[in-house]
């Protein structure tokens, strides 16, 4: 017998998982895994530990004066109060807490020096991505970011349309994308695994389905995983997915997205060389599982409303299914 | 021989005051502007050349912009509290219609805004000093 739990339960339930959610570190400032992160998240320490200081301080001088102590203070007193708490001592504290925070500034905005830099470009709603090797080859990708673990990688963001803003709180601070200008950052993780980034700033319908996953790597594996992804798409082995390519091409998936190594060349939407290996679909909302690619493209609308690609519901379910197959094996 | 009435001597002490609202805004005025002129100054810099050493001339600019503000905020203050004239009734609450009570009002809140101004135009230099690229 299972017993059905109350509304109460599930009320409380609902309001621990969202806080509880934002502790796992995934996309969390509290818990930096980068340089910048790091040092926002001492400044954030330090102002909120004497931000409640201050609240108990001054609470506390209130009660005492109404509740415990009430009497009336002499003039002197009372000036001294308001001349010394109310302009010496905020002035201080306050300057003093605005020339820390403004030498952090120097070292939040240093230039990234590892050997491969990235470009991001805000789409609705996605981000394109672009890889510069030090041979000066380009890279193209979607919906997630690797980056070497140790290194500080120079990110330049643009954007295509409206202004979007790019966020991985677990790395560094955010930073707007706007069209036709060219915004920078430098992202230094330090510890390798997977961080979530999250559009910041609205940018339409599907906004907050405008997410992407930041795999940081160890050096050596970055570089190899680089040379993998330079590499034409996989030739499908299974019949299924052999199918799926046929349908792939057929249906004119093409005209929007690459797979490299096919007639696919369109640049409209993502690349989608080696969709396949990454960590998710749609812009951080789906896993790449066969299945999620099949309803992906049987609902791209109702799953992210407003999106420019069309869904393709009066395909059979079997052409659906070989053309997720298909994509899921373009590692 | 007519004796002056008691209105007629007081606007004659505290006349000069007549147009003395204005002096009020002077240190916030001050202030303003010092703050256009450090971000709009900074803005063009970076935008016309944010290569090369720049931002030394920059910081001179926003160093000697921000202590000509300050002498001019102190002198308007010391102004300010000569005219409240503290030290010598020591009223600090002005509330009578009454022209010297005007006069002395006005002085004291020029002085604290130029205070306020004061403080204001040190924060909006500090950045000056940290600032090392137009990044
Ligand atoms: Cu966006």
């Amino acid at each position: 017998m299972t017993t059905k739990p109350s509304s109460t339960h599930k009320l409380l339930t609902a309001a621990l998982v969202l806080p509880l959610s934002g502790c796992d570190g995934l996309q969390s400032v509290l818990q930096p895994a980068g340089k910048e992160a790091a040092e926002i998240a001492t400044l954030f320490h330090v102002l909120l530990v004497g931000a409640v200081v201050l609240w108990i301080l001054v609470n506390g001088i209130f009660f005492y004066v109404t509740r415990l102590n009430p009497r009336p203070l002499s003039r002197r007193a009372a000036e001294t109060l308001i001349i010394g708490g109310g302009i010496l001592f905020p002035t201080i504290v306050l300057g003093i807490l605005l020339a820390w925070s403004m030498s952090l500034m120097s070292s939040q905005r240093e230039l990234g020096n590892a050997p491969v830099s990235v470009s991001v470009t805000g789409e609705q709603w996605w981000w394109r991505v672009q890889y510069r090797r030090e041979d000066g080859s380009l890279l193209a990708s979607a919906n997630e970011l690797r980056l070497p673990a140790g290194e500080r990688t120079e990110v330049t963001l643009t954007s295509n349309k409206v202004i979007h803003s790019f966020w991985v709180p677990a790395l560094a601070g955010k930073m707007d994308m706007f069209p036709g200008r060219v915004t920078r950052l430098a992202l230094q993780p330090e510890t390798t695994g997977t961080y979530r980034g999250q559009c910041a700033e609205f940018c339409g319908t599907s906004h907050a389905l405008m997410a992407f996953q930041v795999v940081v790597m160890e050096p050596n594996d970055f570089e190899r995983w680089l040379d993998d992804q330079a590499a034409p798409a996989k030739e499908p082995e299974e019949a299924l997915a052999l199918e799926g390519r046929q349908v792939f091409l057929r249906e004119g998936c093409g005209a929007c997205n690459t797979v490299r190594g096919t007639p696919a060349a369109g640049t409209t939407g993502p690349d989608l060389t080696h969709v396949g290996g990454r960590t998710t679909l749609g812009a951080g909302i789906l896993p790449t599982t066969p299945d999620a690619f099949t309803r992906w493209i049987q609902h791209t609308e109702s799953i992210k409303p407003d999106v420019y690609m069309p869904s393709y519901e009066h395909l059979e379910q079997s052409v659906l299914e070989a053309l997720g197959h298909y994509l899921k094996g373009l590692s | 021989m007519k004796k002056p009435s008691t209105h007629d001597q007081e606007e004659r002490e505290f006349g000069e005051e007549v147009d003395s609202l204005w002096r009020i805004v002077f240190s916030p005025l001050v202030w303003v502007f010092h703050f256009l002129a450090c971000y709009i100054v900074t803005a063009i810099i970076c935008a016309k050349m944010p290569a090369g050493d720049t931002l030394a001339g920059l910081r001179w600019f926003i160093l000697g912009i921000t202590l000509t503000s300050l002498v001019g905020i102190a002198a308007i203050g010391w102004r300010s509290w000569k005219q409240w004239g503290f030290v010598d009734d020591g009223v600090k609450v002005q509330d009578l219609p009454t022209e010297e009570h005007r006069h002395e009002f006005l002085a004291h809140a020029s002085f604290l805004l130029s205070i306020v101004s004061f403080i204001g135009v040190c924060y909006v230099a500090v950045p000056a000093i940290f600032l090392d690229s137009c990044r």
